[in-house]
């Protein structure tokens, strides 16, 4: 009895949900049709699908994706992983942090796309400055989130490290690690989010090359709306997979958290 | 969890957490921990001074802090730097009231019924997905280059976050809080006004502390793409003209720019609380 | 500044010296060039220039073709001249096709580079106005917007076009854009008018705009000037690739140079993406030889001058540049010498008057 009650719920929240796309698309599909609207703004439905199609299959739709996805994974793991080392470091010495902390938060009041033309200028056309600026949009969040989260580690389990005599390398894979890993998490997640932004960004001011960024910006230049969008729902199923993909992982790695409870 | 779609809630604003308690401490602590924190930037600057005057680090690389100063100096005193930093300025507050306001009212929906929440969210979560960039060429195919497009932009930068955190908010107020009001015999505004928006005020601030940065990442990129004037226009006219020290200039405004606006919004978000309480007691 | 370049030099001999000691084949050296330009829908091609037949026609892969040591790497950049900059700051490029103001502002940035041959001179430079427009000569530009990029040696061009008809840049809102958003704007009408060449021409001759004033004919002092840039690292350390690769660009510019190539150099060209009547278009009038001439001739020299002295009082280039050592007319004589080709080209005066016979 309950049960079907949920499920019957469920239908209704997915037939609500799907009302508006399920108009627009019909909007857009009148509209387009009927000749209401300048084409060259609203390309039928019909022309998104064939420039979708001919991308995929004459002009390597694939390979361009795949080189933007390798950008972003490649500079999201890189600031990621920098990030951590950066702000553990920050967050367990006492030094460090007096002297790191403020130039760090000074820095990063400096907009994320302000960085493009130092980094363009140091490290030059090639892949590097891509990779280097997404890492650059991973690495903030990240050293942010870990940073919290390792300082708000509570006192009590501090000492029973100290009881216990860890050494310093345990200390921090046992009891900071551990303990900070919500928060890793959530700066992870954010990182990965940050990151494909990134991706996005390098493509359209760093060099030219392939990518998703390039290929929309090319499909402004020649004015083809219904290639723009292609690109635009690209990066919309790649934010939303890699948005879902960050969350089921934040969930493993917080598994530990439900049994507590 | 939905929540987190939203690309921004739950950053902890900065690394402040210390700076707090430590200002409960003395001001002769307080001067020292000012004084170890300039160590770094000194240092840095000591080298960067070193490396550029021995020739270690060539100019096209980075120019002499002598060199960067002098043009701040310049562009300060010919009042360049201030005209583009108010020119971004002006289109960041215009485009975020937009977004902001849009972002309350349909978060506000969205957070009262559960009806609208339904029909609204999957869209917007949809629209939500595709970076604020990702957005720029498909408005300027519509809109052009013009003023337009960037209003649009930086209002889309504060409305995703605007919304999500305004729903979220106003669903975290506990029912009994707005069964108090039904005793009270409060129409629907005045639950709205005094029971529900108080009760969501923290994470509205979220949501408008986020739309703020949003915004102000917006501008730089629809500057960078098209403009002829703003901070966004500065660094690419620098980058351009192969004037790393304008470019490092205009970086300076734009941190300093982000962290007025950061330390503004913490004052306001305590005054308003401040507020709260007393008249909470 | 004196001894902290000694020592720079010094250690880059040695560091030149132990590479010497090393047998010369034995390394594997990839030449990588530049190109401050695009082709149509960011094709790695351009046109209009010798550098651009080098590249269509394979001059320097031939040139190298049995040195399977030497690999040639081109590079195309829609950021145009300033790009190259960039690329040359750090280290990516050894040589590089570039317009005449930014490699002076490469120059006044510390940038080591020698010019080794002129191949795009005295290249033209148009003003098309938006379809609807009514703007009908340079002097309506007041108070319009109008795109160029900014950097590039088009966008010194057209501050001298602005001058002579007594505007500023100050005058007008200009947008920068590359050529390509240049196309898409001017076509949208978001612009009013643009500064540009090739592209301008083709969107006029398909309808979506107007070309109202070219350089083409009018005061020579208007049209741009490029060339070949080297850097200078890569020349000291590789003087007979060097020799080698100007060699080719002189072919390049000996075969774009004559007349009955006229048709084929187009069609070569057109590996760009720009369409072959565009391109007669835009030699109407011209001999090739005088487009297409490598030469560092005085008229060329006191150009390149004069460019620095205006993009000094125009704000562009904020401190003194000096030509002084920078033209390195060493590779090109030999290469001309080589080809007996010294009198193939004919060399003007400063005054822009023919020198000699």
């Amino acid at each position: 009895m309950a049960a079907s009650y949920v499920s019957s719920e469920r239908v209704l929240k997915i037939r609500r949900g799907l009302t508006l796309p399920i108009l627009l698309l019909i909007l857009w599909e009148g509209s387009s049709r009927s000749g209401l609207v300048d084409p060259r703004f609203l390309p039928a439905l019909e022309d998104v699908f064939l420039t979708a199609k001919r991308e995929l299959i004459d002009n390597n739709l694939i390979g361009e994706l795949g080189f933007s996805l390798f950008r972003n994974i490649a500079g999201f793991l890189l600031g990621s992983a920098l990030g951590v080392l950066f702000a553990t470091l920050l967050a367990l010495s006492r030094v460090a942090d007096a002297l790191i902390t403020p130039t760090f938060n000074g820095l990063k009041q400096i907009s994320l796309l302000a960085w493009i033309p130092l980094i363009s200028i140091w490290f030059g056309f090639g892949e590097q400055a891509k990779i280097v600026f997404v890492a650059l949009a991973a690495f903030i969040p990240v050293v942010l989130n870990t940073y919290e989260g390792m300082r708000n580690v509570p006192a009590d389990l501090i000492e029973v490290g100290d009881a216990l005599r860890f050494t310093p390398t345990q200390r921090i894979t046992r009891i900071f690690l551990p303990s900070a890993l919500p928060s890793i998490a959530t700066g992870v997640h954010l990182g990965l989010i940050y990151s494909w932004l990134a991706t996005v960004g390098a493509e359209y001011f760093l060099a030219v090359g392939p990518g998703i960024g390039g290929l929309i910006i090319a499909g402004r230049e020649r004015f083809d709306m219904a290639l723009v969008m292609v690109g635009v729902i690209i990066l919309g199923i790649v934010g939303f997979i890699l948005n879902r993909l960050a969350a089921k992982v934040e969930n493993y790695l917080l598994r530990w958290r439900v049994s507590t409870h | 969890m939905t929540l987190l779609s939203d690309n921004t809630a739950l950053v902890p604003r900065s690394l402040q957490g210390r700076a707090r308690t430590w200002r409960l401490r003395r001001g002769g602590l307080r001067l020292r921990r000012v004084a170890v924190a300039l160590i770094l930037p000194l240092a840095l600057v000591a080298a960067w001074w070193l490396a550029s005057s021995q020739g270690w680090l060539p100019e096209q690389i980075l120019p002499s802090p002598a060199y960067v100063y002098a043009t701040a100096v310049e562009m300060i005193a010919s009042g360049e730097i201030l005209y583009h930093t108010g020119v971004s300025l002006r289109r960041v507050v215009i485009g975020f009231l937009f977004g902001a306001v849009a972002g309350l009212t349909l978060g506000v929906a969205m957070g009262l019924s559960r009806r609208v929440d339904d029909y609204v969210r999957p869209l917007f979560l949809a629209f939500a997905q595709i970076p604020t960039l990702g957005w720029i060429p498909l408005l300027m195919l519509i809109f052009g280059i013009g003023e337009t497009l960037k209003i649009i932009v930086i209002a889309k930068g504060a409305l995703v976050p605007m919304t999500l955190n305004t729903a979220a908010g106003i669903r975290s107020v506990p029912a009994n809080f707005v069964e108090v009001g039904h005793a009270l015999r409060f129409n629907r505004w005045q639950t709205l006004r005094l029971i529900v928006l108080p009760g969501a005020a923290p994470s509205i601030f979220t949501g408008i502390r986020y739309g703020l940065t949003h915004s102000w990442t917006a501008l730089v990129g629809v500057e960078l793409l098209a403009s002829s004037e703003g901070l966004g226009y500065l660094l690419v006219w620098g980058r351009q003209m192969f004037w790393l020290d304008v470019v490092i200039v205009a970086m300076i405004a734009i941190g300093i720019v982000g962290f007025l606006m950061d330390k503004g919004f913490d004052a306001t978000e305590n005054r308003v609380q401040r507020w709260k309480q007393k008249e909470e007691s | 500044m004196s001894l902290s370049q000694l020592t720079r030099r010094t250690v880059l001999a040695a560091f030149a010296a132990s590479l010497l000691a090393v047998p010369a084949i034995a390394e594997p050296v990839t030449i990588n060039i530049g190109y401050a330009a695009i082709g149509v829908d960011s094709r790695p091609y351009a046109e209009g220039t010798s550098a651009a037949t080098a590249r269509a026609g394979e001059f320097l892969e031939k040139e190298f073709a049995n040195d399977p040591d030497v690999k040639i790497e081109w590079f195309f950049f829609k950021g145009a001249g300033p790009a190259v900059n960039e690329a040359f700051a750090n280290n990516q490029l050894d040589f590089a096709y570039q317009g005449d103001l930014p490699s002076l502002i490469g120059r006044a940035n510390g940038l080591k580079t020698k010019y080794l041959l002129a191949s795009g001179a005295r290249k033209p430079l148009y003003l098309a106005v938006a379809q609807d427009s009514d703007i009908k000569s340079v002097a309506d530009l007041k108070g319009k917007k109008v795109a160029y990029q900014r950097g590039t040696n088009g966008h010194l061009a057209a501050i001298k076009i602005l001058e002579a008809n007594g505007l500023t840049e100050k005058d007008i809102q200009v947008i920068n854009l590359d050529s390509a958003g240049t196309v898409a704007a001017l076509t949208s009408q978001d612009i009013d008018a643009a500064f540009g060449d090739t592209p301008l021409i083709n969107l006029a001759a398909k309808g979506n705009a107007k070309v109202i004033y070219t350089t083409k004919g009018d005061d020579p002092r208007f049209s741009r000037n490029a060339g070949i840039v080297g850097r200078e690292d890569f020349i000291d350390k590789h003087p007979e690739i060097t020799q080698r690769v100007v060699d080719a660009f002189v072919k390049a510019a000996q075969w774009s140079s004559d007349e009955p190539n006229r048709a084929a150099l187009f069609e070569l060209w057109h590996k760009s993406g720009t369409p072959v009547p565009i391109l007669e278009d835009y030699f109407s009038n011209d001999t090739l030889a005088y487009r297409n001439s490598p030469l560092i001739d005085d008229l060329l020299v006191s150009q390149y001058e004069e460019q620095a002295v205006k993009a000094k009082e125009f704000g562009l280039i904020r401190r003194d540049v000096s030509t002084d050592g920078w033209f390195e007319p060493k590779y090109l004589n030999a290469a001309l010498a080589k080809l007996n080709l010294q009198n193939f080209w004919q060399s003007y005066g400063a005054n822009g008057k023919p020198l000699g016979s």
